[in-house]
């Protein structure tokens, strides 16, 4: 694991060894923080789309209702990394054990949704829109969490998801980037200077009277501008920074080149789908396994990417809704209700799980079947919407929430 | 700056009074700008602008000299002879499909032609034999060595274990461009053995070495390949041994692989890739779906079939779907496609692909036989008394309620529709025993009697007695007709033809004619299009365009010949829109939020540029035939001409003006001193159109 600036600091080992003695790879990350970004605080949301299974990703190792229920995909106690007696991470997630160790993960179980949905589309569609049972809200929370602070010279990279379309989590009134691909992001190729098709289209969209194409063609084109400028491409992957291959990992490593290129990104969002395995799970092995890999691997490789901007940074996990407690006739699970979240970033108090653990008795169960909410996924949010990213207008981000003061915050963020 | 802005003023007002003139005499556009102030919501659209609506709403676009052709058939009876395709004449599709083999193979046909890792196992284990026909035991030796080498990869992997990279060669199969490749259902079913022996954690170093030195020599023989006749060459490759095929896979991957293929016939060239490349093979669909919708004259027939499609979900890459969609489109959809909705929702209920993408066919009733007694043959029923084995291992034995929960949500009620928990998991056991013969294999729908729900099942508030199979049948029929169904389906149709928010009393008109008509889509559509919501002025052009509906659009537009769509097929990869690769169930949403933001329309706006200056690879586009007819005088006549067949003349003031000041760059007027009478460049005007902001809505 790589020694960063944030581990100095927390041991206090800067101060014991002396800068004499210090490599000087290791002084350049001490620096390195003060020049780019400095002080400004990013939230990244990660979601895994098709309802991860929480309990076979953090096992709850010391029940043996889990084993119960479980008798083909259960993650043999064995197996498990285990993290404070009683719960233990898949060994897939080998790549969190470390974050874990140094206190920069932390981790709620049995946190989800009140809507009782079971439908993809709808516990989707609540997440995002941060409005469970509401349909009719337009726009997404994390839009909402940096809405009402639009400074005149606000980048257009405040907001940033990476993928084809934009995620819901994202719509509405500040203008959100999405992008497949950094290097795609310009009109007539990418040289130095803007093509004469680039310069036609961006006056075309300017003095279009189609509202919904004039503000997205300004936004694309400020946009473009400031990429062209900022060159996040010249920023490789930091040593030890490991991306596996595929499209999780390339999202988090384009996430990490705009952060470090500097051009003013608050909240970036990635997802990452193919959790839905109602067939054939698998367990120590099999697709969980592989899933997990890739999902545990893609967010330590940013961690250590970022190196000292990940000071400032808070990233957070979340599924739609969690999988049944028993396995099915498949050895698969169906959908079900509480899942687990990450919680990994410099201020954060990890090393320790939060939450209330409601049990896997057959009358612990939420509707004699799933795993039962405890922690509302907005008190999770909430806390890192305020005393992260210093929006306390948390009546407007999460509208019709009621545990959202200071005094229903889980308290992980020091 | 005064004199500037003077001049300024002096050239808008030329461009007005030029484009007056241009189009003073031009009954076709008399709505030359678009104003949307002046559009009241109950005001109806003029002739020629119903012309170009109803063109943009039941075809992939205008072509140039379509609104002519619409117009001298009268608007209605074009309709109505679009809601018959059966009587349209689509032979030059198909001869451009002709070469298509996959397209007309049944599913079992797939799996014999490209085996699937079930197949080469059981030739493995002596369970099957080898095929005799030279070119198809060619395939099937490639097919077996590749899948012998990814099985001694697995094992030398197991052997390293837990190292960050061990995962490579599945996370390497998630990230394949192409659409069809995707396999995040079982990423182990993916033929992928180009990937096998890249990763440079594998231990063996040795072996590593060897794979870089073989594909060095491959490189080396592949170019003497290259110059061979197409004929020889298809002959030398066949002759080859089957490791040198295998190095041969491995250097003529992705596109490359098109070079080796080049100009040999379409069945030399299927062989060769059903043995380097089998994904590109089963690709044939979505560049299918792409030529038909760019050049079949069945426009309605398939919008209605990508509807249908869309809205009966199934992804391509989970497991053995991927060789049961062509099926699925072909022989369940398309023949639906302006029938009853009762037959659809029969037909897909009882498709393999349906259901195994939902799993339905996995799915067995607790209190039934199979999961009392297993699936020994005498189980049950002839008088003997097994013993129940419920711990027996290695066989589904429980309620999957997938397919069951999606019926109701996103095919029929909706999901609003009024349906509860309970209603999910009582019709997941009314369809229990719905499964699949051999799905790996290629086999049909099989009612499976011991896989069954015994008892009666109350869903939506009605007792369904003990029928077997007819429970279902009555269940569909039931849900088909309901009036939550008529309303969902009724309202999804809207959507897709009038706007993101259709108004109510459509939809309500629509909901009547579904139940009056026995869920006739024909005659729901029939009263769409005599509605005055369709016509209103605020419907034109309020639909924004999906990149799919962009794509196809920009090349009927252009009137460019397609030999290749996988660049194509290639291009919605990029703008988040893969051709049968959407993995939930919910399908492509059909709302503007969805597909308008920067990426997006950068995206759009680069395809167009491609397209129309000839660039796009395996599309032949002669920028100066964009315009018809005699050359135009000059720059801005040819602005005007490429207006009206891009943009149906409807063009707004503002893009207008923009456009007119482009001509003078050098870049597009090409005007040069040594050749004064060279044309302007018509392929860049036509991209900036392409990419204008009307290009995207139709």
């Amino acid at each position: 694991m790589s020694i960063t600036r944030r581990v100095f600091l927390k041991n206090g080992a800067l101060a014991i060894v002396g800068t004499s003695v210090v490599p000087s790879f290791l002084t350049r990350a001490v620096y390195a923080a003060e020049t780019a970004a400095p002080g400004a605080k990013r939230l990244i949301v990660l979601f895994q789309r098709g309802a991860a299974d929480g309990l076979n990703i953090v096992v709850p190792h010391g029940e043996q209702a889990y084993y119960n229920m479980r008798p083909s995909i259960a993650i043999p106690r064995q197996s498990v990394l285990d993290l404070d007696g009683f719960f233990g991470l898949h060994p897939s997630m080998s790549a969190f054990k470390p974050l874990w160790e140094q206190k920069h993960l932390a981790i709620v179980h049995a946190a989800g949704s009140p809507d009782n949905t079971r439908s993809h589309f709808d516990a989707q569609d609540y997440m995002e829109s941060g409005t469970p049972g509401v349909k009719s809200t337009e726009d997404g929370w994390l839009n909402r969490a940096i809405a009402g602070v639009k400074e005149p010279d606000a980048s257009p990279f405040r907001a940033v998801a990476m993928g084809g379309a934009l995620p819901r989590t994202l719509a509405g009134s500040v203008p959100a980037v999405a992008m497949d691909n950094i290097r795609a992001f310009a009109v007539g190729g990418r040289g130095p200077k803007a093509s004469v098709a680039s310069n036609t289209f961006e006056a075309m969209y300017e003095q279009s009277v189609d509202s919904v194409l004039h503000g997205t063609g300004n936004e694309t084109f400020e946009a473009v501008k400031m990429l062209r400028s900022a060159d996040p491409e010249k920023y490789a992957p930091a040593a030890g920074a490991n991306y596996p291959n595929g499209r999780f990992g390339d999202s988090l490593r384009q996430v990490a080149q705009l952060i470090k290129a500097n051009v003013g990104v608050e909240v970036a969002f990635a997802d990452i789908g193919g959790w839905d395995h109602h067939v054939n799970e698998g367990n120590v092995q099999g697709q969980i396994a592989n899933l997990a890999r890739e999902f545990s691997q893609s967010i330590a490789a940013l961690w250590t990417d970022l190196g000292d901007l990940a000071e400032n940074t808070v990233i957070v996990t979340m599924s739609e809704f969690g999988r049944t407690a028993r396995e099915n006739g498949n050895r698969g699970t169906d959908h079900g209700h509480a899942n687990v979240m990450f919680v990994l970033g410099g201020p954060v108090k990890g090393g320790r799980m939060y939450g209330r653990w409601p049990g896997l008795q057959p009358e612990q169960l939420y509707e004699g079947r799933d795993l039962a909410v405890t922690t509302d996924f907005r008190q999770v949010l909430s806390e890192a919407v305020a005393n992260h990213l210093g929006n306390k207008n948390l009546a407007k981000v999460f509208p019709g929430f009621d545990k959202s003061t200071p005094k229903d915050f889980l308290k992980y963020l020091g | 700056m005064p004199a500037a802005r003077k001049q300024l003023i002096l050239l808008g007002l030329i461009v007005l009074i030029s484009t007056a003139v241009l189009f003073a005499g031009d009954k076709k556009s008399k709505s030359h700008h678009s104003d949307s102030s002046a559009s009241a919501a109950v005001a109806p659209m003029e002739d020629d602008k119903r012309i170009v609506h109803a063109l943009n709403r039941f075809t992939f676009g205008v072509r140039p000299g379509d609104v002519e052709r619409v117009r001298a058939e009268g608007l209605d009876r074009w309709f109505d002879e679009q809601l018959h395709p059966e009587k349209i004449d689509d032979g030059a599709l198909e001869s451009r499909l002709a070469p298509f083999h996959t397209l007309k193979m049944s599913t079992k046909e797939m799996v014999e032609n490209f085996p699937p890792p079930q197949v080469l196992k059981a030739i493995e284990n002596g369970r099957m034999s080898m095929p005799h026909d030279p070119a198809k035991k060619a395939v099937y030796e490639s097919r077996m060595a590749a899948y012998q080498q990814r099985q001694q990869n697995k094992e030398d992997k197991a052997a390293v274990d837990n190292t960050p990279s061990a995962n490579a060669e599945n996370s390497t199969a998630k990230a394949q461009p192409a659409a069809v490749t995707q396999t995040d259902a079982d990423p182990k079913d993916v033929p992928n053995e180009m990937s096998a022996g890249n990763d440079p954690s594998t231990a063996d170093q040795r072996k590593q070495q060897k794979i870089r030195e073989n594909a060095m020599y491959a490189d080396l023989d592949t170019d003497r390949l290259l110059k061979l006749p197409p004929d020889e060459r298809y002959k030398a490759i066949l002759k080859m041994p089957v490791d040198e095929r295998l190095d041969l896979a491995k250097t003529y991957k992705g596109p490359r692989a098109m070079q080796l293929v080049d100009d040999m016939k379409p069945e030399q060239r299927e062989t060769v890739e059903a043995m380097i490349q089998p994904q590109a093979v089963l690709g044939e669909l979505a560049e299918a779906k792409l030529l038909r919708a760019i050049y079949s004259n069945r426009q309605l027939d398939e919008v209605m079939t990508d509807f249908w499609f869309n809205h009966f979900n199934v992804f391509i890459g989970k497991g053995p779907d991927r060789y049961m969609v062509s099926a699925y489109e072909r022989d369940v959809i398309r023949p639906h496609a302006l029938g009853k909705f009762k037959d659809i929702l029969a037909a897909t209920a009882k498709s393999p692909a349906m259901l195994f993408y939902l799993d339905n066919w996995q799915s067995v009733g607790p209190n039934s036989e199979l999961a009392l007694y297993g699936p020994g043959r005498f189980a049950g029923r002839r008088g003997r008394f097994p013993r129940p084995r419920p711990q027996a291992k290695n066989r589904p034995s429980g309620l999957n309620e997938n397919y069951a929960r999606e019926i109701m949500e996103l095919h029929t009620l909706g999901v609003d529709g009024g349906y509860t928990q309970k209603d999910v998991t009582e019709l997941a056991k009314v369809l229990t025993g719905w499964t699949i013969e051999k799905p790996q294999l290629g086999g049909g729908f099989k009612f499976n009697e011991r896989a069954h729900e015994p008892g009666p099942k109350y869903v939506l508030g009605r007792k369904i007695g003990e029928h077997g199979e007819k429970e279902g049948e009555e269940m569909l029929d039931v849900l088909a007709h309901h009036p939550a169904t008529a309303k969902f389906i009724s309202r999804k149709l809207a959507m897709r033809f009038v706007s993101d928010n259709p108004p109510q009393t459509l939809v309500d008109r629509m909901t009547d004619t579904f139940l009056k008509k026995d869920g006739d889509i024909r005659e729901v559509l029939r009263t769409m299009f005599h509605s005055p919501e369709f016509w209103a002025a605020d419907a034109y052009r309020a639909k924004m365009k999906t990149p799919f509906e962009f794509v196809a659009s920009a090349v009927r537009a252009s009137g460019a010949d397609i030999q290749n769509a996988l660049p194509l097929v290639g291009t919605l990869n990029r703008m988040g829109m893969p051709l049968y690769a959407m993995q939930p169930p919910t399908g492509y949403s059909m709302k503007a939020e969805a597909w308008v933001n920067s990426s997006a329309l950068l995206n759009r706006m680069n395809f167009a540029l491609q397209l129309a200056s000839g660039k796009l690879p395996g599309t032949s586009l002669d920028p100066q035939a964009l315009i018809p007819g005699p050359a135009p005088a000059d720059s801005q006549a040819a602005l005007a001409s490429l207006e009206q067949s891009i943009l149906a003349g409807d063009v707004s003031m503002q893009t207008h003006t923009v456009l007119q000041k482009q001509l003078g760059d050098p870049q597009i007027s090409q005007r040069r001193l040594d050749d004064p009478d060279k044309k302007p460049n018509y392929g860049a005007i036509a991209g900036l159109i392409m990419g204008s902001p009307e290009f995207q809505r139709r």
